[in-house]
């Protein structure tokens, strides 16, 4: 097919024909592979014949049965718990992210340069290593086991601020004139903020609270740690990785299945609705570093 | 630069906040005896039936199988017991393995009773998760359980825990339609079943010490461990020889074939296996799915070189303990109803229940328990099987790395290897230890030096040991990781009439002049050992 | 090493010009090496310095002063009110009170509790009497008598600390504007009053506002807890070892650090063999997992952005689903869809295209190649996304020009694509690589780190091929023996090696951007 009578034989156009199909074909293979594990989700989870996995794909017999187990066990309660922190989560990190990289991007302040280096160096460890100290000052103020839930938003927004790069690399590509102008016109910092900025960072600032609503539904670690074998204080993901444990998965893998689609609809939509700022964000943010 | 300061300030009486706050918060913690439940025990002690009248409040951590039945039985207990007590108790879902690590997490915020698998409980005592149990506690345990269960909650000579069920233990639960009856005895026979029908055996042999010993111990070979409270160790250990040879060979056998499954869920059964190597808290999952297919039996017996060996497996016990309490009515109040629900009556109770094969001889004589299909599987293996002792944790990490070593070895050399690294990381393990190491004839020295541990708080480190008649009774204390003598005749002070000091040698060696128990200490500042007999 | 002038170099083919990087690199180590000591050397001297100017500063003002700086020297703020600046001088007064207030006062009148004072003198011990059982004969129960804490003394040691230095800090503040008040009404200006403190707040001081919760937060919940473990990693904490249920710890100095790398002849290498072994695989796990998502990425982003491709939104929305279904669902599940009999297996068998399963997760290298091949499901879409942003931007009269010299796809994407990308997106390769270091959920949720490592096994935590170091800094926390110091070494040292390729690629890099450019 390359030879050189085929190709000076054919016009552009045929060949572009070819290597779409191609692509076509290419892209088919992937969003097969990229959905098959979620429709394998979907359908053990309507799988009521049996409990524990199995070698075979298609359920023998279907019903709601898991999904109305899960109302049985403690899952509303995880949801609800979860639902809470990345509410708050969303809100006030999103306050604090905008704070801290509005300011690194549009200040000049003496200590900014050492304050940045510091926060690389201070990002270079990994978190894992603090979990336990964390754990115990929440012990302490009283917020773990069935207080996990105000506990879990506390650590998670008050590291917040080293997340910056991101809007702040937004935050750079908003013209200063904008600031300067308003400046000369007499308005307050604050003012330029919240008149003049805010309004231009909207795809930012979406993707912000996306990205800070989305975290929680997947952190197990630490918020195992903090809820402690109390079903009251734990998120949906400590409680359903329990149920892959030895002892649970026989009784419990569908269900597990079941709650992994309730817990991805939600969250899934949103991030469907909101894509299109998701992608300015990580391309406008992500490549400025 | 002038308002510099507001953010200091601010971040100041931030810090100064949460201080304060730590520091409030820290009265209750240094003394967490000071519950609501244990002062309103004390307010109605005045006025109830017993010292130990009143009602707590107490987290419980039981298996999700057993959650429904233990509120029951506590409601029971309330309503029945004698004291007056009243518990009003949390129970959470929390398995066996993660109620031992999380306690060792986290004692203070651990439950206050809590179930946990034997292999946790040394862990468990030197975390100090678990509180001993008084005298009458400890006579009603010692007489109402099997030797083996009183041996496992024991160290140093005292109780800790109360055994709960005896059949922590590994049989077979196979398909009938893939596995004839006649076949079920030989595991080579089992395998060409299996690799016939394209069908899996489930035996964890590759990640877990647990199952893989049931080779080793089958083959002959021992591995018997003692800890005390202080976490001190010592091994007796003879897998690096041409019997753990055998067993290495037996496991290669079976882990080499394609239908070996490295798991041990009975859900496998649904997932190509027909052979699953379990327990009986498996036994529900096993029965539905098999249905009138359903077999289960002892291990079978492996062939090595034309020679058959029994699979012999570990046995232990499932055991309830209580967190140590600062409150002495609070404490004695737990005990009674741990007691309570690892009576007779519970264990039977349980049994009906799940299943579970209670450890206690009486409800072991039952009529019902000895009808039981299951455990007629769990008492003709435990003919077959090595009762589980204190063993030291990183055990079951070299384990898993034999059951790798057994999969992937070609040879027989390889094999050989492989237990060579396990001989190199047992005594890696021994050097691990910081604390100087006493060597002597007593514990094996003849042919591989088997270390005990020096151990104590501050300077003072101390050993007692029973030394018996002998040649040559004597031994050294030496450094960790090199094995050179560290201390010896010529650093002791106190107690130097003990000792042949003229037949030291140049190894500045400890030797004894007559059998007897003796403890040696070594003071870590002066360099200094006195003995006393 | 030979030295090239500007047109030699530029007569170079491409290869000896990359190896002549290569070489001035390391040819520039001995040098970078002697500045970076320099720049210790400088670091240091200049902080004692600026220490001592601060002392000498101090003094002067003392001396130089009037009655009413001196006596803000004892009385924080006294100054200020005494001035007019009623706000100001409240506020360092209140300070001051808190501090001595936690320092002394607070251990006294709270029974039970500890003042800051108390957290000091303990620090150097950590504790000295540890829990012991008392039996009850009446009731023939025993009890625990709890000690000291050792957790405590250090947690509250290391922030007494924190709140000296910041005390310190805002005495020398409150000095400096004693100093700068007097200067101002020398010259005759009135001092800023307090109504004009706030407004600043919200104007030309606004980034004060700004930063001072962000910055709270990360002080108390990262810089502490970091500090502190950095502590741990010189004690000797574990699970029996906890300062407070059974044993007190202490410090051990260096001990953990021997042991890790063994340097010391203690003749047991387990743990820097482990170490050595897992750094390898880390790094090998990074540089894939970044360049294979990294070119895979940008490959489907292309193909999705080519011209007459259609229905390009519906592609990038099945992608983008494992960004939205949360990790610890799809990632649990494909690794049991994997397992010997899981689906992929069973499937491949009835279809008798296997006759044994495939041991996905059981053999050391297939299953690394599993995780990095699962770990392209994951990235490609994030990828993809950055790359349709950049390449949109890429003037397409870049391409246009260089069809019309005749060059075939390849030769664009070498020539302009590649280039362009790479020049936008380096310190994001960068980031991607030491994010994929640290990239826990990944192994922990796919393998656990299966298969075990054979000759890693009597080092802590239970290690396997497949482990990163943060997965075994994981273990190691919370495995059997829970030993936190070893957690604490591993940290330590993935800093150290996250810092050092940092530093490597950021001098290797072509140019660091200024990131003034941008705006």
């Amino acid at each position: 097919m390359s030879t050189k009578g085929t190709r000076t034989h054919m016009g552009l156009k045929a060949r572009s024909r070819i290597s779409n199909t191609v692509i076509y074909v290419l892209l088919v293979i992937m969003s097969v592979v990229w959905l098959i594990p979620f429709i394998f989700i979907v359908l053990q989870s309507f799988r009521i014949e049996s409990t524990w996995q199995v070698g075979y794909i298609l359920p023998q017999k279907w019903g709601f049965d898991n999904y109305l187990a899960l109302w049985n066990t403690d899952f509303k309660q995880w949801y609800l718990n979860t639902f809470i922190i990345a509410l708050a989560v969303a809100v006030l990190q999103t306050i604090i992210v905008l704070c801290m990289s509005y300011t690194l991007s549009r200040f000049r302040f003496k200590m900014r340069g050492p304050l940045m280096r510091f926060m690389l160096i201070l990002g270079m460890f990994p978190g894992m290593l603090t979990m336990i100290i964390l754990y115990r000052v929440l012990k302490d103020l009283g917020l773990t086991q069935a207080n996990a839930v105000p506990g879990l938003i506390l650590v998670y927004i008050a590291s917040s601020g080293m997340g910056y790069y991101v809007s702040k690399g937004f935050f750079d590509t908003i013209p200063k004139s904008l600031d300067e102008a308003a400046r000369v016109d007499g308005a307050t910092r604050l003012q330029v903020l919240t008149k003049v900025i805010l309004p231009l960072a909207k795809p930012i600032v979406i993707y912000t609270i996306l990205t800070a609503f989305m975290a929680p539904w997947g952190d197990f670690v630490f918020a195992r740690y903090v809820s402690f074998g109390t079903s009251a204080g734990m998120n949906v993901a400590v409680g359903m990785y329990s149920w892959l444990q030895q002892d649970m998965i026989s009784q419990r893998y569908t269900m597990f299945c079941a709650g992994g689609v309730i817990v991805a609809i939600p969250v899934t939509i949103l991030f469907m609705c909101l894509q299109k700022y998701y992608v300015e964000g990580v391309t406008g943010g992500a490549v400025k570093g | 630069m002038k308002m510099k300061k507001f953010i200091a300030l601010f971040i100041a009486a931030a810090m100064v906040f949460a201080l304060s706050a730590c520091g409030g918060s820290d009265d209750n913690a240094s003394t967490p005896a000071a519950s609501d439940g244990a002062t309103q025990a004390s307010q109605e002690q005045q006025s109830g039936s017993s010292e130990l009248a009143g009602t707590y409040d107490i987290t419980v951590w039981m298996p999700d199988a057993i959650v429904d039945l233990t509120k029951k039985m506590i409601d029971d207990f309330n309503a029945s017991n004698e004291y007056g007590i009243v518990f009003n108790p949390t129970i959470e879902a929390v398995g066996e393995g993660d109620a031992a690590t999380q306690m060792i997490t986290d004692v203070e915020a651990g439950a206050d009773i809590f179930n946990f698998a034997q292999d946790q409980f040394a862990r468990l005592v030197q975390a100090g998760a678990l509180s001993k149990l008084g005298a009458q506690a400890g006579e009603t345990v010692s007489a109402g359980n099997d030797a083996g269960a009183v041996k496992a909650v024991t160290i140093d000579g005292e109780l800790y825990a109360y055994p709960e069920t005896a059949d922590n233990t590994y049989f077979m639960y196979y398909d009938t339609s893939v596995i004839p009856e006649a076949d079920t005895e030989d595991l080579d026979a089992i395998i060409a079943d299996c690799e016939a029908a394209n069908k899996y055996i489930a035996f964890q042999l590759q990640d877990s010490g647990w199952y893989a010993a049931s080779f080793f111990f089958g083959a002959g070979c021992v591995s018997e461990w003692a800890t005390d409270v202080d976490g001190n160790w010592s091994v007796n250990d003879d897998f690096n020889s041409d019997k753990g040879l055998i067993a290495m060979k037996g496991m290669n056998k079976l882990m080499t074939s394609p239908m070996f499954l490295n798991s041990s869920s009975a859900a496998d059964l649904d997932a190509g296996a027909a052979v699953v190597i379990s327990g009986t808290w498996d036994s529900t999952t096993a029965k539905s799915i098999l249905g009138d297919k359903f077999g289960v039996t002892d291990l079978p017996q492996f062939t090595v070189d034309g020679t058959k060996y029994d699979l012999v497996s570990f046995s232990g016990y499932k055991l309830m303990g209580v967190k140590p309490q600062t409150d002495a009515t609070k404490a004695a109040a737990l005990h009674r109803l741990a007691q309570y629900l690892t009576s007779e009556a519970a264990q039977l109770e349980r049994f009906e229940a799940v299943g579970w094969g209670p450890a206690n001889t009486a409800a072991q004589a039952s009529e019902a328990v000895q009808a039981d299909e299951i455990l007629g599987a769990v008492i003709k293996q435990n003919a077959h099987s090595v009762v589980q002792g204190q063993v030291h944790d990183s055990w079951w990490n070299i384990m898993k790395a034999v059951g790798e070593g057994a999969k992937n070895a070609k040879s027989d050399d390889e094999l050989k290897t492989v237990l060579a690294q396990y001989d190199t990381a047992i005594e890696d393990l021994k050097n691990l230890s910081t604390d100087p190491i006493f060597v002597g004839a007593w514990n094996g020295w003849d042919n591989t030096d088997m270390g005990v541990a020096l151990a104590g708080e501050g300077d003072e480190l101390s050993i007692t040991l029973t030394v018996e008649q002998s040649d040559y009774m004597g031994g050294r204390i030496v450094t960790c990781g090199t094995w050179e003598t560290d201390k010896g005749a010529a650093q002791v002070t106190t107690g130097a009439d003990l000792i042949d000091v003229a037949g030291a040698g140049d190894d500045n060696n400890i030797v004894f002049l007559a059998p007897g128990t003796y403890t040696v200490t070594l003071n870590t500042a002066t360099g200094e050992i006195s003995i006393t007999q | 090493m030979k030295k090239y002038s500007d047109l030699e170099y530029l007569k170079l083919s491409k290869w000896q010009r990359f190896l002549h990087k290569i070489a001035s690199f390391f040819a520039s180590i001995p040098r970078s090496l002697k500045n970076a000591g320099l720049a210790i050397v400088n670091f240091f001297k200049n902080i004692f310095l600026a220490i001592g100017r601060e002392i000498s500063d101090i003094c002067t003002t003392f001396v130089k002063g009037d009655w009413k700086t001196k006596i803000s020297y004892v009385i924080m703020g006294f100054g200020n009110c005494a001035r007019g600046q009623i706000l100001r001088g409240l506020l360092f007064f209140l300070f001051e009170l808190v501090f001595i207030f936690y320092m002394f006062i607070a251990g006294i009148i709270f029974p039970g509790g500890h003042g800051g004072a108390y957290w000091l003198s303990m620090l150097p011990s950590l504790g000295l009497i540890g829990p012991h059982e008392e039996y009850n004969m009446v009731l023939d129960s025993y009890t625990t008598v709890y000690g000291d804490n050792s957790f405590k003394i250090l947690l509250y040691g290391v922030l007494t600390i924190f709140f000296i230095i910041a005390f310190i800090y805002t005495w020398r503040q409150n000095i400096k504007q004693n100093k700068i008040a007097e200067q101002i009404l020398r010259s005759g200006k009135p001092l800023k009053s307090g109504k004009q403190d706030l407004h600043s707040l919200v104007d030309d001081q606004f980034h004060k506002t700004l930063l001072a919760l962000p910055m709270t937060g990360i002080i108390v919940f990262t810089v502490l807890p970091i500090v502190f473990m950095i502590l741990v990693a010189f004690t000797n904490y574990d699970g029996t070892h906890d300062g407070y249920n059974n044993s007190l710890f202490t410090w051990q100095g260096l001990e953990n650090f021997r042991t890790m790398l063994s340097w010391s002849g203690s003749g047991n290498q387990v743990y820097s063999a482990t170490f050595g072994e897992i750094l390898t695989w880390t790094l090998i796990w990074a540089f894939f997992a970044t360049f294979t998502n990294y070119f895979l990425g940008m490959f489907v982003a292309m193909m999705i952005n080519k011209k007459g491709i259609r229905i390009k939104k519906v592609w990038r929305t099945i992608l983008v689903l494992t960004i939205a279904i949360p990790q610890f669902i799809s990632l649990l599940y494909v690794s049991k869809m994997f397992a010997k009999n899981g689906i992929i297996n069973g499937m491949l068998l009835d279809w008798k295209w296997i006759t044994s399963p495939i041991p996905f997760w059981e053999d050391p290298t297939l299953a690394r190649i599993m995780v990095i091949v699962i770990n392209i499901w994951i990235g490609i879409p994030y990828l993809m996304l950055i790359a349709t942003g950049i390449l949109m931007n890429i003037p397409q009269d870049l391409y246009e020009s260089s069809r019309i010299d005749g060059a075939g796809p390849w030769k664009q994407y070498t020539k302009i694509t590649l280039p362009y990308m790479l020049f936008i997106t380096g310190p994001y390769l960068l980031t991607s690589f030491t994010s994929n270091m640290n990239n826990f959920n990944v192994i922990y949720l796919l393998t656990g780190g299966a298969p075990t490592n054979v000759a890693a096994s009597s080092a802590a935590g239970s290690v396997g091929f497949t482990d990163l170091l943060i997965t075994w800094l994981f273990k190691i926390t919370t495995g059997e023996g829970a030993q936190y110091y070893m957690a604490s070494v591993v940290g330590i040292l993935v800093f150290i090696v996250v810092a050092v390729i940092s530093l490597v690629v950021y001098g290797l890099l072509p140019s660091i951007k200024n990131e003034e450019d941008f705006q």
